[in-house]
């Protein structure tokens, strides 16, 4: 059923999420596990005329990279990335995890040293893709490694990734035309309202969002994809969040994290399992307590947590949030090089309501 | 018997091939095949303090770039692949073909093509390998294809490559310094030498070395190594080598090539197998037809032939010579663009006199 998984999923990223256009210089950026996938861009790409290149990583490469690099070679930024980050018309993420935990052992402060190091590609990328200048990318090829994350068999796995690709579909690119039509009406309701109070089992928050966005997020970003986020106003966020969900993140588990925002700020923060590591994120930069992203996950084909977070924040009945840095899209002007999102559940009837309107309750939108 | 062959392999080419120090950017450049070395190597730049930047690739994507790519498609260069070759210091390129003969069925004209429009980036490699700006070597991990050219399996191949390397002597780097040593006190006793006869089963050859340098190939640019060549005097050459040994030249293999010589030029040619190729590639240019090398294979851990250039010329017991274009470094003038060389067997009673000396006799050195 899944053997034209590779040739399906190429067609979508190349015509429908980031469109090749002849000429276009493409970078795929992945794990040599993903191999499958990176061969049908490679040659779909050029069947569309564009001119890709490969930045292949090896599974151990990143752990024994974190384990041996001194001070030196942790901050050394090899020149292709510079090159790439300002050259670039395309830049395709392929996730291909071959072991969830493969950086658990590693320091977090020297995870800190190299992401601080890098802080200028970052800000590159995300300055250039915010002036329209190139499109980015992220989708993911499933291995026995997410599979065992989400425990599951990698067949039924694949099965999952498949369906919350609408790959299955008859015309996959007409699913998701058809789903990004939907989006934009919400997002057009959303704009030029202020206020969210966010309510329900684990919740109370509430901020503002005057003068910022709303974006839909349909498959041009990330794939799969399906939810609406802003940036909430920095210092306008206040009240309480205990995560239904657990995160992963540069990889590390943390579950039961509890935050408590004070006029933006995060103020008190625990976690049941890893919360020295969330104590250590937050103190990376000013900007990490604060939050860049506020979002709805409206992916009705994924309803499952399977310890990803490019699938996790995107299950159809969850709201989202992410620590750190905004997405200029939005017009949050948060600054840091964290962004961590952490997903909660709003199945059990959590609401939003939007200017004292219910938008949203239990997964379903009352407007729009 | 070789699971420390990675380890090993990647002291050797760290501490003695191309040796890297503190600073040092270090390209590697290998097929995804050669996981296990491209891991140990950058394992040990990273402890000799360098810089490793990776560039993996996948099998399959020169055939589907030969089989679909555009002529603007093979004339783009990717300027992250510009900025490598710039910055990088030492460059260790490792083969690894799964299959040898993925191109075999691909119009020679595309192969051309697309090196053509690779020109400005082969331009740019090649000239900062001859001013060793940028120290490059060459080296290769076993595959299944490269064991099938061998006809051998696998396990069997790898033992081979292993003691081909010297990685079974207690102390690898102590055994290529004493052949780098031993190789040394040859040359310099070939220094200033005029005359040189071969003779023995098959091979009735002279020439003059006169005013031309003989150069030890101890490592450096490649590895396995083991070599001296010159290059004779181009219109001294006269006599007749009936070769013991196969050739393979662009993909073809030959059986039984003789050739005749007369004041350096090739005035009789026939192979037993494959004499039309031959024919062809004498008449390709007017060097074709002249020797740009006369070599002495030195590695007694290469006892084989294996249909891999790498390997059979440095066979220990052989000599080759190379039809074409001049072996730099020795003070060969002659031009063409082809390079082939073609490999004998002297253990059975060959000689080499050198200006009435014997200097070599039976497949071993009677000198120094």
């Amino acid at each position: 059923m899944l053997d034209n998984f590779a040739t399906r999923m190429a067609e979508v990223i190349a015509g429908y999420s980031v469109g090749i256009k002849e000429g276009d210089y493409v970078v795929i950026s992945a794990s040599t596990t993903a191999a499958p996938l990176v061969e049908a861009l490679y040659e779909v790409i050029l069947a569309r005329g564009g001119h890709p290149q490969l930045r292949l990583s090896l599974p151990g490469l990143q752990e024994l990279y974190f384990r041996q690099a001194s001070e030196a070679q942790l901050t050394f930024t090899p020149p292709t990335e510079e090159v790439w980050i300002n050259a670039v018309d395309v830049y395709i993420v392929v996730e291909a995890i071959d072991n969830t935990k493969s950086l658990a052992g590693i320091d977090p402060a020297k995870l800190s040293t190299a992401q601080q190091a890098q802080a200028h590609i970052v800000n590159t990328f995300f300055g250039r893709l915010g002036a329209g200048e190139m499109r980015y990318h992220l989708t993911l090829w499933p291995t026995a490694a997410s599979a065992q994350q989400a425990e599951m068999g990698l067949h039924a796995y694949r099965e999952f990734v498949y369906k919350a690709c609408a790959l299955d579909q008859p015309d996959p690119v007409a699913y998701w035309t058809a789903f990004r039509e939907r989006q934009e009406r919400l997002a057009a309701w959303l704009d030029g309202k202020t206020h969210a109070d966010v309510r329900g089992p684990g919740i109370d928050l509430s901020f503002d969002f005057n003068g910022r966005r709303w974006v839909s997020c349909h498959g041009t970003l990330n794939f799969p994809d399906g939810e609406i986020f802003t940036g909430p106003v920095e210092d306008s966020v206040n009240g309480r969040v205990a995560f239904s969900y657990p995160s992963l993140y540069m990889g590390k588990e943390v579950s039961g994290v509890s935050l408590t925002f004070k006029d933006g700020l995060v103020v008190d923060a625990s976690a049941e399992k890893g919360e020295d590591h969330l104590l250590a994120q937050l103190e990376v930069d000013a900007g990490a307590r604060r939050l860049g992203e506020f979002a709805i996950g409206t992916n009705m084909g994924i309803q499952q947590y399977t310890g990803n977070t490019l699938f996790d924040e995107k299950i159809g009945g969850t709201i989202h949030m992410a620590l750190g840095r905004s997405i200029p899209e939005s017009g949050g002007v948060n600054e840091s090089t964290v962004h961590w999102d952490i997903v909660h559940g709003m199945q059990d009837g959590g609401e939003i309501w939007i200017d004292g309107e219910l938008f949203y309750r239990a997964g379903e939108f009352m407007v729009g | 018997m070789t699971a420390d062959f990675a380890p090993r392999l990647a002291r050797v080419l760290t501490e003695y091939c191309r040796p890297v120090h503190p600073g040092d950017a270090v390209l590697i450049s290998a097929p995804v095949a050669a996981e296990p070395l491209v891991e140990a190597l950058v394992e040990a730049v990273l402890r000799h303090g360098g810089y490793p930047m990776t560039r993996v690739h996948l099998p399959n994507l020169t055939e589907i770039a030969m089989l679909h790519a555009s002529d603007e498609q093979f004339d783009f260069i990717d300027p992250g692949l510009m900025a490598q070759i710039e910055r990088a210091d030492i460059m260790y390129t490792i083969l690894a073909d799964e299959n040898t003969k993925n191109l075999a069925a691909i119009d020679p004209a595309r192969v051309a093509r697309r090196q053509q429009g690779q020109r400005p980036f082969i331009e740019r490699y090649l000239a900062r390998c001859d001013d060793d700006s940028l120290r490059w070597n060459i080296s290769a991990w076993p595959t299944q294809g490269a064991a099938q050219d061998a006809e051998m399996g696998l396990v069997a191949y790898r033992e081979f490559c292993y003691r081909a390397c010297g990685l079974g002597h207690d102390d690898p780097v102590a055994h290529w310094t004493a052949l780098r040593d031993r190789q040394s006190r040859l040359v310099d006793w070939l220094a200033g030498k005029r005359r040189v006869e071969v003779r023995g089963p098959g091979i009735d050859l002279t020439f003059s070395i006169e005013g031309r340098t003989w150069v030890n190939c101890h490592g450096i640019r490649n590895f396995p190594d083991g070599e001296i060549f010159t290059c004779p005097v181009e219109d001294s050459v006269n006599g007749s080598v009936a070769f013991n040994l196969p050739t393979v030249n662009i993909g073809q293999e030959l059986h039984g090539v003789r050739l005749v010589f007369r004041e350096g030029v090739v005035v009789e040619a026939s192979a037993e197998k494959g004499e039309d190729h031959l024919l062809a590639q004498l008449d390709l240019d007017a060097g074709a037809r002249r020797l740009g090398e006369f070599a002495i294979g030195t590695n007694d851990g290469i006892d084989r032939f294996t249909r891999n250039i790498l390997f059979d010329e440095k066979m220990g017991g052989t000599l080759h010579m190379a039809l074409g274009q001049a072996a730099g470094g020795a003070g060969g003038t002659n031009q063409s663009t082809i390079h082939w060389d073609m490999v004998h067997a002297m253990r059975d009673g060959g000689e080499i006199r050198v200006d009435g000396d014997t200097l070599y006799r039976d497949g071993a050195f009677a000198l120094a």
